[in-house]
């Protein structure tokens, strides 16, 4: 599904990302754990064609990013309507209802009509526990409202894949429980995810692979049951 | 520090105050507008700072100040405002004696100063190129074409009720009407007879077209209870008339002619006919302020008509400068940036004179209506400003916004349309509005190219109501308020309406 190939990434002489290569299986949920500045979220850009890298290659499904030049505009296009994006910070247009934030994608990136896209969305929404919040604006919603929103918007262009970058970390303890419901839920239906992540206590239950970066290079790479097995190394990030 | 040069101070101070007339009891201080020009007071092509005036009313404010026994001294001024110089004390900064600068005899300025004898008899002439093809006034009334005059002279006011307002276009520099009317860009111009016999000498491609008409006196207007030296004055007057020095002096400068003949022997008390005199306040719309309020309506109308046409052009072209600037390409981002900075950094008048006095002087396909010209200047002037604007507002947004519509698939273009730029909007409502209503009241800068829009027209009426000054001013202010502050409630609406708060809408 998403193949990383040998990717390396540099900010000037900073090396963020070392020759890392990893799959993302169908249906499969993977975590990207490991200590800040590891590269994680920058791998997760990578991914998704917000950021350009100097080595290496990304594929998914049929279209392919090379490092070492721009990405064409219309890869990078075909590309994102495979792969969505929930952001740490949630990222919701604030000019717009819970409802228009979730239709945006199909009617502005898909071109569907709004009468095919609407009573999809209000099905996303209800799905992510807000189908009483259709009109409420952003700035009216909690942070995990507002991050189930994005959740719904993101599944609303029908991504194969979703890319979580630190989905909880900007929340307190009960709305992340929110929205690792929703989460679980999505993984429960099958649906591939790669997520970024600090909350490992947390990802354990929803992930089925676990890689850690540190420094730029992935250093395990395995079942979650291996990564937090007795002397795992997941094991030692907790401690 | 001691007392001493204090007190010694004091009491020189005293002694100006007590006994103004001590002080400068000897000067003839005459107030004029220099800037008026040729053949009034002016100085020659080539002249210095240092070199002096001349023109006929020079030599004559030489020659009355000499029969008065004193110097002449010339003080300069605005042409309009030089009669509100007699209101204040002739020993203060600018302060005169007389005006004498080109003032009709005018029934509201007698109202307020004492006039003097005329010194001058003036008509209006009509010039035209020299292959224009009307031969005189009712030939041209006939046709079509524009005539431009000097805004708020009588000249104006007579163009107006003789060719219609329409075909009539103000300016308060006669050297760029008479270019225009060179340059083919009007088709005639109503002058004053001294000007008009200058461009013409100064012109060969021009010419005076009929005879002149609508005669009228030059007076010098001096302070009411002034009574010795307007005798004095009236004496020299007449006395210059009846030896032939004004004579002299008025052939010197090409002015002299049959009605100053007239004049001579009216003086000398051989000439029977006087000149009727009396319309001229009556068609400047002089008496009440309820006749001139439909004027300045129509005006305001103009003022309306140039910002609602010209600030949208500003709008958009300022979203797009300032959307290359953000998001575009850096080759294009560089120069947009130097336009914005030369177009903000210059004056709008300068720019509003570039489009329509010289852009057609260098490619004769520009030469632009007036309003098209103010339109698209203020829109260009403006324009840099609302590129300003947006692009704070652009930069405003955080970066997260795009990424997050990318992310879902869209163009750049797209989600510049539907997520980044109506944010912006939002953001800018503020200070746009601030720049519209700015430049509602900039438009007042586009009576330098011939638009007569509600400043011009309150200066027009002003200049021929001295009676109705403050009744004036109010309402030409109030005017402006009443147009601008209905965009401060719709901008308040319209940033309720787009507000990120507020669950509905």
């Amino acid at each position: 599904m998403i193949r990383v190939s040998n990717l390396t990434k540099s900010y000037g002489s900073t090396r963020i990302l070392d020759d890392v290569s990893l799959e993302v299986r169908q249906g499969e949920v993977t975590a990207l754990v490991g200590p800040s500045g590891g590269g994680k979220s920058t791998l997760l850009r990578c991914i998704n064609g917000l950021e350009d890298f100097q080595a290496g290659e990304v594929a998914v499904g049929d279209v392919n990013l090379v490092g070492g030049r721009p990405h064409p505009t219309a890869d990078l296009l075909r590309l994102r309507k495979r792969v969505g994006m929930v952001f740490q910070q949630f990222h919701l247009f604030p000019h717009m209802s819970a409802l228009q934030n979730v239709l945006s994608g199909p009617l502005y990136a898909l071109g569907e009509s709004r009468a095919a896209a609407e009573p999809r969305a209000k099905a996303l929404l209800e799905r992510v526990g807000l189908g009483h919040k259709l009109d409420a604006r952003p700035a009216n919603l909690s942070g995990g409202q507002q991050q189930r929103v994005a959740i719904a918007r993101a599944l609303a262009v029908n991504p194969a894949a979703i890319l979580f970058d630190e989905p909880t970390s900007a929340l307190d303890p009960q709305m992340a429980k929110e929205v690792l419901a929703v989460m679980r839920d999505l993984a429960e239906d099958g649906q591939t995810m790669a997520i970024v992540s600090h909350d490992l206590a947390s990802i354990s239950r929803i992930a089925h692979t676990i890689h850690i970066l540190e420094r730029g290079r992935v250093v395990f790479s395995g079942p979650v049951e291996q990564a937090f097995g007795d002397d795992g190394p997941a094991r030692r990030l907790m401690d | 520090m001691t007392r001493t040069p204090h007190a010694r101070a004091a009491a020189a101070l005293a002694v100006l105050l007590l006994f103004p007339a001590l002080a400068d009891a000897q000067e003839l201080r005459w107030g004029t507008d220099p800037t008026g020009g040729a053949p009034f007071v002016y100085k020659p092509p080539g002249a210095t700072e240092a070199d002096p005036y001349i023109g006929f009313e020079v030599e004559l404010a030489d020659y009355l100040a000499k029969k008065l026994g004193r110097t002449s001294v010339l003080v300069d001024g605005l042409w309009k405002s030089l009669p509100e110089l007699l209101d204040k004390p002739r020993t203060g900064e600018k302060g005169i004696d007389i005006v004498l600068n080109g003032y009709e005899e005018r029934d509201d300025l007698k109202a307020k100063y004492a006039a003097t004898v005329p010194y001058y008899v003036y008509r209006l002439a009509l010039i035209a190129r020299d292959d224009a093809d009307f031969r005189d006034w009712g030939d041209l009334k006939a046709k079509a074409g524009q005539v431009g005059v000097l805004g708020e002279s009588a000249a104006a006011v007579y163009a107006k009720r003789l060719f219609g307002e329409g075909r009539v276009l103000e300016s308060d520099d006669v050297e760029n009407v008479v270019g225009m009317v060179k340059d083919g860009r009007l088709a005639a111009t109503v002058q004053d007879g001294p000007a008009a016999a200058h461009f013409v000498k100064k012109y060969p491609e021009l010419r005076t077209v009929g005879t002149g008409r609508q005669p009228g006196y030059y007076v010098i207007y001096l302070r009411k209870g002034d009574d010795r030296l307007r005798a004095q004055l009236d004496q020299a007057i007449q006395d210059g008339f009846a030896d032939g020095t004004l004579q002299r002096i008025y052939r010197k400068y090409g002015v002299w002619n049959e009605d100053q003949e007239w004049l001579a022997h009216r003086y000398t008390g051989t000439w029977p006919v006087p000149i009727d005199q009396e319309e001229l306040a009556a068609e400047a719309g002089g008496g009440s302020i309820r006749k001139l309020i439909p004027q300045l309506l129509k005006a305001a109308g103009m003022t309306v008509l140039l910002a609602v046409t010209s600030f949208p052009l500003a709008m958009l072209a300022g979203m797009l400068v300032a959307l290359v600037r953000v998001y575009g390409p850096r080759w294009l981002g560089v120069p947009l940036g130097v336009y914005v900075e030369v177009i903000r950094g210059t004056p709008l008048l300068l720019q509003l004179y570039v489009i329509f006095y010289m852009l057609p002087k260098a490619l004769p396909a520009l030469a632009l209506d007036p309003l098209y010209a103010g339109i698209i200047g203020l829109a260009i002037n403006y324009s840099a400003y609302e590129a300003e604007n947006y692009r704070a507002g652009l930069r405003a947004i955080p970066r997260g916004q795009m990424e997050a519509a990318l992310s879902l698939g869209m163009t750049r273009l797209t989600a510049l349309r539907r997520i980044i730029v109506p944010q912006a909007f939002r953001i800018v409502i503020p200070p746009v509005t601030n720049d519209f209503i700015a430049l509602f009241k900039d438009t007042s800068v586009c009576s330098v190219i011939l638009i007569t829009e509600l400043t011009r027209k309150y200066n027009e009426l002003y200049n021929f109501n001295r009676d109705l000054v403050v009744e004036l001013a109010v309402l030409t202010a109030g005017l402006y308020l009443v147009m601008s502050y209905p965009l401060a409630l719709l901008a308040g609406w319209l940033e309720r309406r787009t507000g990120t708060h507020g669950g509905t809408r």
